[in-house]
């Protein structure tokens, strides 16, 4: 019995052994902080091979093209609706970000940007890549931002069809093709037909491409349901640009 | 506990795992998933230095690992366990130094945290358990059962160099 309490370490022993306790609380408020400090030292170790400019110049172009397919969806808009988000809409920018580490599959699909809340990103911000959106800021530390992408089994998202009008919500899978859950039971929805963000969105921009209906499952209960083929190509954009509210 | 954590260098070096998981290699990946860069470096630490030592650093790892993805799924109790079991391993019987037996830890310690991953986001109610999370976990359990033993073997011999010089 002495034998056993002697093994017990005493209060004197514990306060001994007061750095470990000080590296257990910085683990815990790295854990906390979602990793701030790793993210940042990891940007600041890896920023001499950072993407360069070409394709951000791409990525301009691409936008070009990306605002025409936008600016005919938005004349078939609800003119009330669209005044009304073009006020609140009125400060929002686009900042350029150069993807510094990316998961596009596994158990979490996302992507950390090499800017982040001193650039004036903020959780919710919507991501763009050439072809169109991608997904929405999780978190933010001050030089980086980490972003949810639209396949990943976290993301929901309200879309709608603009052919036919139909909203409806974007599931991801955790595979690249997320799920187009409909909310009417006949929602006439055909492969092929373009994907947008919703102009009714309170959370993001409205109208923003999405991507592709690829397959639709007429037998899905309680509403049929689509997989989309994204227009973005997650796995090779270098650059995106993030629309700060 | 052992003497390999008093060692800065020793310890520093598990730096490298969230800094490999944020690089993520794109030629060490099979059908686009990474290895468990943790289980690779935390295998051959609790075999040198024992089941204390291999709990904490598991902890410690699991809470930046915790802090560096999405969501509230936490490889924390796993990482811990298998440090311990690891530790347990590496203090009883003989050393553990054939790459068989490394890759076979190894396989089984990325099952084991794959699993547990795939329960949590389950029961979090996102992932669909047959279409995304085998893929992910057969992928990554075959890759760093792959790799064990080339990383272990090596980081093993250093680390027991180091012990036995100090010790």
């Amino acid at each position: 019995m002495t034998g056993r309490f002697s093994r017990v370490p005493t209060l004197q022993k514990i306060a001994e052994a007061w750095p470990w306790w000080l590296l257990l609380l910085a683990l815990v408020g790295v854990r906390l902080s979602k990793g701030a400090f790793f993210a940042d030292g990891y940007a600041l170790l890896s920023r001499p091979f950072w993407p360069g400019s070409a394709q951000s110049e791409w990525l301009r172009s691409a936008q070009l093209v990306s605002d025409k397919a936008r600016l005919a969806d938005l004349e078939r808009d609800n003119s009330r609706l669209r005044q009304m988000l073009q006020l609140q809409r009125s400060s929002a920018g686009l900042v350029s970000a150069a993807v510094i580490a990316r998961q596009p599959s596994g158990w979490w699909q996302q992507l950390e940007l090499g800017k982040g809340a001193l650039d004036g990103l903020a959780p919710g911000d919507a991501v763009l890549a050439p072809g169109g959106l991608i997904g929405r800021l999780e978190s933010v530390t001050p030089t980086t931002a980490r972003v949810t992408l639209l396949t990943d089994a976290s993301s929901r998202l309200g879309v709608w069809v603009g052919r036919t009008r139909q909203h409806a919500l974007l599931v991801g899978l955790g595979t690249p093709r997320p799920r187009l859950q409909f909310l009417e039971k006949d929602p006439g929805v055909r492969p092929g037909d373009v994907v947008s963000t919703s102009p009714a969105s309170t959370l993001l921009p409205p109208n923003i491409p999405v991507g592709v209906v690829q397959s639709v499952n007429e037998q899905a209960v309680p509403a049929p349901d689509a997989l989309v083929q994204l227009s973005a190509p997650v796995d090779a954009v270098d650059w995106v640009q993030v629309r700060t509210r | 506990m052992g003497i390999l954590h008093r060692q800065r260098w020793c310890g520093a070096t598990g730096l490298l795992v969230p800094l490999l998981t944020l690089a993520s290699p794109g030629f060490l990946k099979i059908a686009g998933i990474a290895p468990s860069w943790a289980v690779l470096w935390l295998l051959p630490w609790a075999l040198v230095d024992g089941p204390a030592s291999g709990a904490v650093a598991g902890l410690a790892l699991g809470l930046v690992l915790d802090g560096l993805h999405l969501g509230r799924a936490s490889e924390v109790p796993v990482l811990v366990l298998l440090g311990w079991w690891w530790g347990r391993i590496g203090r009883r019987g003989a050393p553990i130094e054939r790459s068989f037996s490394l890759g076979l830890l190894a396989l089984v310690g990325t099952a084991l945290l794959g699993a547990s991953l795939l329960l949590q986001l389950y029961w979090q109610g996102g992932l669909p358990l047959p279409v995304a999370g085998w893929h992910t976990l057969m992928a990554q359990t075959l890759i760093t059962a792959l790799l064990a033993p080339l990383v272990c073997s090596l980081l093993l011999l250093r680390w027991r160099q180091v012990a036995s010089l100090r010790g």
